[in-house]
């Protein structure tokens, strides 16, 4: 991966982990990449722009992975904003499920309908 | 020499556009939220060898590139503290994205390009339902190091042999042969380009991942 990136000391380079006050790890251990995240609750404008912008990103469900390919973050920054918004009430994550053989059928004949 | 992180400045696909998205009138999400859960599929195989390819022909998205880092301890010693520096890595996987229904989606991620990352594969692997582990003819020794991994985690997975142009077509049973791999474990010819090639060997795994659960091998 090579990124043309705007050169250390400009105003454009933000070291990411500062969004998250120096945290590398979420709170909630239980996300994965796969997670997938909504929206809830009324609208609020007290928040942050990455969290801000999560929020408005995320009325149609999405993964953890999709958020921190979204703000140009490593997954692990997204985790903890992520794990914040959801502790603050502004978002839900979706708990895996149980994968049924019904479930894989209906993922067959998805695949095979591409 | 840059720092771990510092290619993610300000350069996601959300920050193209200056606008943010209009909020969705009416009410939204609350308590009747949506609920929408996610599969993982993962596609391994040794460097170059079409994973980001494999992904590309199927997802409904273009590739999305996500990053994690990992930290490792480095093999030299720093003199003034005799102390192990340790290494901060930035690894790139690229994933997409196929949505099964309202309620399913699923989502292909590629390992990361070099097998020196094998390491990091359980953050990636964790809850992953299956893996296609991609073969090329002319280096089937880049794919062992996928195959291992699988075999010992008990993650079901297929082998895809990818072909390509100019490479001898060697018939799948001298590919499974050279493999060494287990005779239940379906082996496939694969194009990675090619969007038929790559939904044939996705329903492989599916189906079977499909006969490993009825069979209750896999819990």
């Amino acid at each position: 991966m090579t990124h043309e990136l705007p050169p250390r000391g400009t105003p454009d380079f933000v070291r990411p982990f500062v969004m998250t006050g120096g945290r590398t790890r979420a709170a909630d251990t239980s996300l994965r990449m796969e997670t997938m995240v909504q929206t809830v609750g009324e609208p609020r404008d007290d928040l942050n722009f990455e969290k801000a912008r999560i929020v408005d990103e995320c009325y149609e469900p999405i993964s953890i992975a999709e958020i921190a390919a979204g703000l140009g973050v490593p997954l692990g920054v997204a985790m903890v904003i992520v794990g914040d918004l959801v502790d603050d009430g502004c978002l839900e994550t979706t708990d895996p499920v149980e994968i049924e053989l019904s479930t894989i059928t209906r993922m067959i004949e998805r695949v095979r309908a591409l | 020499m840059s720092g771990p992180f510092e290619s993610t400045g300000s350069r996601g696909a959300w920050s193209a556009s200056a606008t943010r998205p209009p909020r969705p009138a009416g009410d939204h999400a609350g308590p009747r939220a949506r609920r929408v859960s996610s599969v993982k599929l993962v596609v391994a195989g040794g460097f170059g060898v079409g994973k980001t390819t494999f992904v590309s022909a199927v997802s409904e998205i273009p590739p999305l590139t996500t990053e994690a880092a990992m930290t490792s301890e480095s093999e030299q010693v720093d003199d003034a503290s005799l102390v192990g520096a340790k290494t901060t890595t930035t690894v790139a996987m690229d994933f997409g994205r196929i949505t099964v229904d309202d309620a399913l989606v699923m989502y292909l991620f590629g390992t990361p390009g070099q097998e020196r990352f094998a390491f990091m594969w359980d953050d990636l692997c964790d809850g992953a339902l299956g893996a296609v582990v991609l073969a090329d003819t002319r280096r089937l020794a880049d794919s062992f190091v996928a195959l291992d991994y699988f075999e010992t985690r008990d993650t079901p997975f297929v082998v895809g042999v990818n072909h390509f142009p100019g490479s001898y077509h060697y018939p799948i049973p001298e590919v499974r042969e050279a493999l060494g791999v287990a005779p239940h474990i379906p082996v496939v010819d694969c194009d990675a380009r090619n969007r038929q090639s790559v939904k044939i060997a996705l329903v492989t795994l599916l189906q079977h991942v499909y006969e490993l659960r009825r069979a209750a091998l896999v819990p």
